[in-house]
């Protein structure tokens, strides 16, 4: 009782001082959550909202919705649209089928198996601009081979670089980025195959499943919550992917290559427009953060059966 | 159900030899119980007839056909794992119904054997579940019914009951002691647990370093263990092993222990005098009784006592031995007792090989 009286009657300071206690612990971590991740992003989404334009030194006004008008009637931002979904689909959908492949491969026992798993997850380790240079040489007629060999095999008639050919330009770059991104599907899926226990096979395969049931009811199933996962991150992450493009193709011919990041940073820094560029920006925000949350859902449910 | 016959089967892991030689006859509806420590082979030797692990050399038929080259699946028998190995994305039911829809059985069928096990092992209300959603015990159930619903040729398990406590292992041994009754199916069993060995088994298999050491009922095994190591393994608490010279005295044998202490013993044996020898005597056949009945005089060291008797440390011949009693009143620290031994109740090992020996005539 003693104790109650006394602290109602500590002085406005000592109370200030324990009120702030919790805060000024964490006030360290929180500044820096503020200063690097929320100061640009309410920045970045305010611009979208202003007329920004680095050729324009006095502009910087609000424009209120005069982007997203714009973007509704903007022809090349639709073709941005469905070539990012192409792009990140072909993509993803190859990648992650090679990817699990190839973890299928590493998971069976063989020797120098510790030495093919480094070497396969090399790639990865390659920058993605080099990547992409790399390929825009094997893809070019003059110093690389691909061309050659696609007409030794009767695809091409006479060899020429497709990454300047509008039917086929899109194909460069995916190529490029299923060779990089292979190795982080065949990691993660890799790992997940480790956990799965021996046993589970042996007793599948004395009750009479054989290869493919094994997959189809174990393996899967003890997958699913990692590819969800693995293929959400690489979706949100290849749609965002601009380099691979822009170094190889910078978006042409005539658009066919231009996905919604590229086109994002050809608004900003070779037109300069940084308004509407944001604007796009948060369109694309706004629909990833969408699928998002359906692979979130998704991935909880398979969880919950598992 | 049939009989299973393995023909010095061999397995080895390129120049290590884990299984050299195994020679086996299973009979029909026998219970067959493999024991050793870990390491001994019993796991491989069971993997080896579920097809898990390729026979090196040998052969292994069950029911009169040769399995060597048979996937696990084409041989018809039903494994139980020690990690029960449940499908966890399946519910009791599907788990035990997966192997007969993999083998195309009509549904009703399956609906009929899923019933059926689940009522002989308790696991009606459960049938929906999902293994998470189990015990320990239940889920050692579903294994079971698992591999009960197919009605297979041989039931092989492998430590089953490891993973539970104490008294649910007690449990299961009986139920699985009585399903074996009532099912009367060929069974191969693996346990490092002597007592399991004894009390479940037919037959004991008791195995060490990969070689086979005795084949036998477990009365058997535990009256006349053929080597130290059966002799040491069998039986717990342990038999004592008191190493002694062979003396043969008015056309009877005696051993001579440390101490020039002679104890006789039930004959003579094809063996020379002073041979080197080990005498094996088994806790509760070392009778203890008050001072002054007669006896060698010694001191009780410690006293365990397990409520239906004591175990007591003592050293007659200035060698630790264990005795068993009953007796409660002779179970205390520091007190004097006299500690006699039966003749017939020795067993006698060479100390060369370990080999038993068995007095003549």
């Amino acid at each position: 009782m003693t104790a109650f009286v006394a602290s109602r009657r500590r002085p406005f300071l000592q109370r200030l001082a324990d009120a702030s206690e919790p805060w000024l612990y964490t006030a360290p971590a929180l500044i820096l959550i503020v200063a690097v991740m929320l100061v640009p992003l309410v920045l970045g989404v305010s611009y979208a909202f202003r007329d920004i334009k680095l050729l324009n030194p006095f502009g910087g006004g609000f424009v209120g919705l005069k982007h997203f008008e714009a973007l509704a009637t903007d022809q090349a931002f639709r073709t941005a649209l469905v070539n990012t979904l192409w792009w990140t689909g072909a993509s993803v959908l190859i990648q992650f089928v090679f990817g699990l492949i190839l973890a299928l491969l590493l998971n069976q026992p063989f020797r120098g198996r510790a030495i093919a798993q480094a070497l396969c997850f090399l790639p990865w380790a390659v920058p993605s601009f080099l990547t992409g240079l790399d390929w825009a040489w094997l893809f070019n007629p003059v110093i690389g081979p691909l061309p050659h060999w696609f007409v030794a095999l009767g695809l091409m008639e006479t060899p020429q670089s497709i990454l300047s050919d509008p039917d086929l330009a899109m194909w460069g770059p995916i190529a490029a980025n299923v060779w990089w991104g292979i190795p982080f599907f065949a990691i993660t899926l890799l790992a997940a195959l480790q956990a799965i226990p021996k046993d589970l096979y042996e007793a599948a395969a004395i009750d009479g499943a054989g290869p493919i049931e094994r997959f189809r009811s174990i393996t899967l199933p003890f997958l699913a919550p990692t590819i969800a996962i693995t293929i959400l991150l690489r979706t949100v992450w290849i749609s965002n992917f601009a380099d691979l493009i822009v170094v190889m193709t910078n978006g042409g011919p005539a658009d066919r290559t231009q996905i919604v990041a590229s086109y994002i940073f050809t608004t900003a820094f070779r037109r300069l427009d940084f308004g509407y560029a944001s604007a796009i920006a948060l369109v694309l925000l706004v629909l990833l953060l969408a699928y998002s949350m359906l692979i979130v859902l998704l991935r909880q449910s398979l969880l919950k059966r598992g | 159900m049939a009989a299973i016959d393995i023909k010095s089967a061999r397995k080895a892991y390129g120049a290590v030899n884990v299984l050299h030689g195994v020679d086996l006859a299973i009979g029909d509806g026998e219970f067959v119980v493999l024991v050793g420590p870990s390491g001994c082979g019993k796991s491989t030797l069971l993997r080896m007839i579920a097809g898990l692990e390729e026979i090196t050399s040998g052969e292994i038929a069950i029911g009169g056909r040769r399995v060597n080259d048979l996937q696990p699946k084409d041989r018809d028998i039903a494994m139980v794992f020690q990690s029960y190995a449940l499908y966890p994305h399946m519910t009791v039911a599907e788990n035990m119904s997966y192997s007969l829809k993999l083998r195309r059985t009509p549904k009703e069928r399956i609906a009929a054997a899923i019933t059926a096990a689940a009522g002989k092992l308790g696991l009606d209300q459960l049938t929906e579940r999902r293994p998470k959603a189990l015990s320990g015990g239940q889920r050692q159930r579903v294994a079971m019914g698992r591999a009960i619903v197919r009605s297979p040729k041989a039931f092989l398990f492998d430590e089953p009951l490891s993973n539970l406590d104490a008294r649910l292992r007690e449990q299961m041994r009986v139920e699985i002691k009585r399903l074996h009754k009532d099912l009367g199916a060929t069974s191969i069993y693996v346990t490092h647990d002597q007592i399991e060995a004894m009390t479940l088994a037919d037959r004991i298999v008791a195995m060490n370093g990969g070689v086979v050491q005795q084949v036998g009922s477990p009365l058997d095994l535990y009256d006349r263990p053929a080597n130290l190591f059966v002799a040491g393994f069998i039986g717990s608490p342990a038999m004592n092993m008191i190493p002694a010279t062979y003396r043969l005295a008015n056309g009877t044998g005696v051993a001579e222990v440390a101490g020039g202490h002679r104890l006789p013993l039930a004959g003579s044996f094809p063996v020379p005098d002073g041979t080197a020898v080990v005498i094996g005597v088994r806790p509760e056949h070392v009778t203890v009784s008050p001072p002054g009945s007669g006896g060698l005089r010694t001191g009780v060291d410690l006293v365990e006592p397990t409520g239906f008797g004591s175990i007591l440390h003592l050293a007659p011949f200035g060698q630790p031995i264990k005795a068993f009693s009953l007796d409660r009143s002779l179970g205390r620290d520091g007190a004097a007792v006299d500690v006699t031994f039966d003749p017939a109740r020795l067993h006698v090992f060479a100390e060369a090989d370990g080999r038993r020996m068995d007095p003549a005539g």
